[in-house]
């Protein structure tokens, strides 16, 4: 985002300033429009769209892309251990409680897994990670879904909550056994082991920006609120990571400064997306552009 | 000089003219910064409840003994957090009150001025760190400490009552407050050495004179003295522990739920707050501020008692020094 604008600005002459305040502060500035746009890193709850859309409409646009990938803690196992949903699902339900649980065994034939315990590691504060995480989980496993659901913040039943990446980064760390999740960016530069997970391809894919962008391509669905879930992905998408998510610009269609937002939109969506790699977020595919696109013409009526 | 100046009619009737206008500029300035802090304050306490209000009418007063926070399931409730907020706060003090005391006893009764200056500076300074650096080295230092050498022997003592049962982990209850426990010490510390030193040498001294050893002197003289003042001590780092949310945020774990064992994962009405706030709508917002309106009661409670007890300490005070008198 600071890489949008300051680039924007110097190739624009429009000034976009931004600040990180978190969904709830920044549903209730686009309501009151002390904000010209919003940014979300899951699509909107049907209650905060009620709450957003209440002094006239907005639209939500995805504009960029990115994983979130588990990371874990086990003095004596491999690294890069195979999972699967259904083990991540029992992890977080409490139902696998120590790493040579049979269903790891079974994925990991030949591995040396030790009797830790396992201690799920979540984020306690809102975040798009437990959104693309539990969104995950709550589409491989109908029993997550009905027990736990899928938003920002959910109940776990079990497990350690820590305070934003680093936290839960510090957690894993220092607890052995510990398994969580964190943003593709922070997995990248941290020193944790990652598992790869199993896709529905039968796959286990490396994350990383081009099994995200394999992943969104996959996807052709696009929800009436431009919202797309990338947790049900067809089984002939082999390269596909299986826990991604979009990130939103929320946009009020009434604006005095319609022309400009729409040119930053625009920016955002095409050219922007070059910088995405460097920072692991994954190009966007091209029918999101385009629906973006009629998104974005949507804007100043 | 000062006559002259006085006599001087020029100078008088300038003065008198400051007089005119700066008694009533200084009573009106003092006046309305007196009623910005009210206003602020009312304000603060309008604003919580306001935002508060759809969880207040959702839930009623059913919501401080709902043992729940589902944010998907849109059921909150009060009472994991409150029982956090209670449990973590009253170890600190349990921990934080003696240490303190015994602090103090040190630094105005036994220790060499050499020592005392430096020491009681940092201590002042501890109440310096940052709560945030604090929940860091929880995470990192603390927390692994507790659950490898803290919690297993408590575990193996005592481990046949409730709260010393479960498996030793390096977020919970018993990690936030030992971290509330360094946060309040310095305060406590502070005020309560400030009190020792308010004890009047001639007591003291009347004490050794009466054949007292230091320790009876201390014991006769200096606490009960300093009653009131400790207890108030005492009152402000309660105040402390329960506001605290960063820290605590950082250690607790996040749990919602109330979990009888000390080593269990939970959280406080403070920390719940500060994580949750800032990516929350709707029902969720409302109930934050609600658990910040039941936060609010409690530090108006605990204020309220801290005055009445240093209220009556003073009369008291004030009754042991007639009766001295009429001795005399």
């Amino acid at each position: 985002m600071s890489k949008w604008q300051s680039d924007f600005s110097s190739k624009s002459e429009i000034t976009v300033t931004y600040g990180a305040i978190g969904s709830g502060g920044g549903i209730e500035q686009i309501t009151s429009r002390t904000v010209d746009f919003g940014a979300s890193d899951a699509p909107l709850t049907e209650e905060q769209f009620e709450e957003a859309n209440s002094q006239g409409e907005v639209e939500q646009i995805p504009w960029a892309l990115s994983g979130t990938v588990p990371a874990y803690n086990v003095k004596g196992a491999p690294k890069n251990l195979k999972l699967n949903g259904e083990v991540l699902a029992g992890i977080y339900l409490g139902t696998i409680t120590s790493w040579d649980d049979p269903a790891i065994a079974k994925l990991n034939p030949g591995a040396q897994l030790p009797s830790t315990k396992v201690t799920p590691v979540y984020r306690s504060d809102g975040s798009g990670d437990t959104y693309a995480f539990t969104n995950y989980l709550s589409t491989v496993s109908p029993e997550f879904e009905s027990k736990v659901g899928t938003a920002t913040q959910v109940k776990f039943p079990t497990g350690v909550g820590a305070e934003k990446n680093d936290g839960v980064a510090a957690a894993i760390g220092q607890t052995d056994g510990a398994i969580g999740y964190v943003g593709l960016a922070y997995a990248a530069s941290s020193e944790l082991s990652v598992p790869l997970v199993e896709n529905s391809a039968g796959a286990f894919p490396e994350p990383g920006v081009e099994s995200v962008e394999a992943a969104a391509a996959a996807v052709e669905g696009i929800g009436p609120n431009n919202e797309i879930s990338l947790a049900e992905l067809p089984s002939t998408a082999a390269g596909a990571y299986p826990i991604s998510t979009y990130t939103y610009v929320i946009v009020p269609l009434e604006t005095e400064k319609a022309a400009e937002m729409k040119k930053f939109i625009e920016y955002a969506i095409t050219e922007g997306q070059s910088y995405g790699p460097d920072l692991e977020f994954a190009p966007l595919p091209k029918q999101v552009v385009a629906a973006d696109k009629k998104a974005i013409a949507k804007i100043g009526g | 000089m000062e006559a002259g100046a006085l006599s001087n009619p020029v100078l008088r009737a300038r003065r008198n003219l400051t007089d005119r206008i700066g008694d009533p500029l200084l009573r009106g300035l003092s006046g309305l910064a007196a009623a910005l802090a009210v206003v602020v304050i009312a304000g603060i306490v309008y604003e919580v409840i306001h935002l508060a209000w759809p969880a207040i009418q959702q839930f009623g007063a059913g919501f401080v003994t709902t043992n729940d926070w589902n944010p998907v399931t849109k059921r909150f409730g009060a009472a994991p957090f409150l029982y956090g907020t209670v449990v973590t706060s009253f170890i600190a003090l349990l921990f934080a009150a003696p240490i303190s005391i015994a602090i103090s006893i040190y630094l105005t009764e036994l220790a060499p001025r050499r020592i005392m200056r430096p020491v009681a500076t940092l201590i002042d300074m501890l109440a310096a760190i940052p709560t945030v650096i604090l929940g860091l080295w929880g995470i990192l230092v603390l927390g692994p400490f507790m659950r490898d050498t803290i919690e297993p022997a408590l575990h193996s003592v005592l481990g046949f009552i409730p709260i010393f049962d479960g498996d030793p982990s390096a977020f919970g209850y018993l990690t936030a407050a030992v971290i509330l426990t360094i946060m309040i010490t310095p305060i406590i510390t502070s005020v309560t050495r400030e009190v020792f030193e308010t004890v009047p040498d001639d007591l003291k001294e009347a004490s050794y004179a009466l054949g007292a050893t230091r320790w009876e002197m201390v014991r006769q003289v200096v606490l009960p003295y300093s009653r009131s003042g400790m207890v108030g001590a005492t009152i402000l780092g309660l105040g402390r522990a329960i506001g605290e949310a960063i820290a605590v945020a950082q250690v607790i774990g996040g749990a919602s739920l109330i979990n009888a064992s000390l080593f269990h994962t939970g959280g406080t009405l403070a920390a719940q707050i500060a994580s949750q706030f800032q990516n929350s709508a709707g029902l969720q917002k409302a109930s934050l501020a609600y658990l910040g309106v039941i936060l609010l009661i409690f530090a108006v409670i605990v204020n309220v008692i801290a005055r009445v007890i240093v209220q009556r300490g003073k009369i008291e005070d004030f009754q042991v020094t007639e009766t001295e008198a009429a001795a005399l």
